[in-house]
């Protein structure tokens, strides 16, 4: 478990930021400056990393989440807008869909992104930090957020959060990297991370740091079951994890008791 | 939930919704057939592959596959992949579901109706290939589609009528279905009678039994 696992009980103050270590005050801005970097080109980077494979995450994650029609749904780091566009079909005139992000480069793309495909009347775009949710709460039905939690500097105090806001019997999706399950796989895996993707982030996004940064920040990414026991000490309960592509990535789900 | 990993699955089940809204597209009289049955959920357990998975028919007589569903399933079915199989090509599928081994919960009339929507889905090739090919080579395509799968349906009806007539005259291996219907129902009707009579016969050892101990 890293130290952002134990949020501000940590002594010295510092927090991970990939594998360098930084004030935690300075990391917000930090991560901000990154998706500043790779924010117009930051799907297209997710379809050439993942091969496509991030759609098939996502799907998975939006049939977890059993979104219905009329229900409120928070799509914490939800960048591009992806999610929110599907969600905002599902639950329809009747429900609602915010968009929230920390960073307001993401949030234009997103923007423009549900504009051009029509996804709009349900949809609220905000932008804000998720360890300071400014909801109501007991106000939400669901919350996922996708690749975005291990940029957060304190996630138990985003967990907490989140819990804030969530009505009871309301769920929680984090999607994000995770550990894989078998050896061989981590190494090809690490291989890819740190050899093939800084070099793809150079050609395609012109920006191989921001790209290593998210490899790194992925490594110190807490695995399957100390995210598990992070949403549980969070106060989340019946929380279960999926692993995908042999866990390069897994969905972990809790509720609201 | 499945043993399989929900991204492999979702990819495979992203595959099959396109191909199956493609088609429906192309098939005018399913695309209205099916729109009247938006909003049912069916839920499919293939046992022999250790697989759960629910279609959704949802406005605009679409089809969603979804690897996870929490919502109760109009219909819930279980069965080995060769009894989906046989449902799915049945002509009298009412029959197949009860003869087969497939376990149903819930409505089966949703579920006869959606495969017979299904089974008689016609695709029009002719309009896709036009638009891409030309009106000239299209419908040349088209046609020549048209005539391929009207022999194979041809072949496949003709091979079923042959082989059972084999079966049942030439090989007198299986007894013609009325034959049989008929033996079910002098079956049924001796195990009505035997019912009575042991019902009358326990009637008259009772009174017997009473009259001795007067």
């Amino acid at each position: 478990m890293n130290d952002d696992a134990v949020g501000s009980n940590n002594p010295d103050d510092s927090t991970d930021f990939g594998f360098s270590r930084v004030d935690r005050t300075a990391k917000a801005s930090m991560v901000r400056e990154v998706f500043d970097s790779v924010a117009s080109r930051y799907d297209l980077m997710n379809d050439l990393m993942s091969g496509g494979i991030h759609r098939l995450w996502k799907r998975f994650t939006i049939e977890l989440s059993a979104a219905r029609a009329g229900q409120t749904i928070l799509d914490i780091a939800g960048g591009t807008g992806d999610l929110a566009a599907k969600f905002s079909r599902l639950v329809g005139p009747d429900g609602r869909v915010i968009l929230a992000d920390i960073n307001a480069a993401m949030l234009e793309v997103g923007r423009d992104r549900l504009i051009d495909k029509g996804a709009t009347g349900n949809i609220d775009i905000v932008q804000a930090d998720a360890q300071a949710l400014p909801f109501e709460d007991d106000s939400i039905d669901c919350i996922t957020i996708a690749f975005g939690l291990r940029n957060v500097t304190d996630k138990a105090t985003a967990l907490r959060s989140m819990l804030r806001v969530l009505r009871p019997g309301g769920r929680l999706l984090v999607l994000e990297f995770s550990k894989p399950t078998s050896p061989l796989l981590a190494k090809i895996y690490d291989q890819y991370s740190f050899q093939v993707l800084p070099v793809m982030g150079k050609l395609i996004a012109q920006d191989s740091d921001s790209y290593r940064y998210l490899a790194e920040s992925i490594r110190k990414h807490p695995d399957q079951d100390t995210l598990l026991g992070l949403m549980e000490e969070a106060g989340f309960v019946n929380g279960s994890y999926h692993n995908m592509t042999g866990g390069i990535v897994a969905v972990h789900r809790g509720f609201k008791a | 939930m499945t043993r399989h990993d929900p991204a492999l699955l979702s990819a495979a089940l992203l595959g099959a919704e396109r191909a199956l809204n493609q088609a429906i597209l192309l098939a005018p009289t399913s695309h209205r057939e099916l729109e009247a049955l938006s909003g049912t959920l069916l839920g499919i357990e293939v046992t022999s592959l250790e697989l759960t998975l629910y279609v959704e028919l949802v406005p605009g007589a679409e089809v969603r596959l979804l690897n996870h569903c929490e919502e109760k399933p109009t219909a819930f079915v279980r069965g080995s992949i060769e009894d989906f199989t046989a449902l799915i090509a049945s002509d009298d599928p009412a029959a197949t579901l009860i003869n087969s081994g497939i376990e149903l919960q819930g409505s089966s009339a949703s579920l006869i109706h959606l495969q017979q929507v299904i089974a008689g889905m016609d695709i029009d090739w002719e309009a896709p290939l036009v638009e891409r090919l030309g009106d000239v080579m299209g419908h040349q395509i088209a046609e020549a589609l048209r005539s391929v799968f009207s022999w194979s349906e041809g072949a496949r009806k003709s091979l079923k009528r042959q082989l059972s007539e084999y079966l049942l005259e030439e090989g007198r291996l299986t007894p013609p279905k009325l034959e049989l219907e008929h033996f079910f129902e002098g079956v049924q009707t001796l195990s009505m009678q035997v019912e009575r009579a042991q019902a009358k016969v326990e009637r008259l050892m009772a009174k017997a039994a009473s009259r001795r101990t007067q």
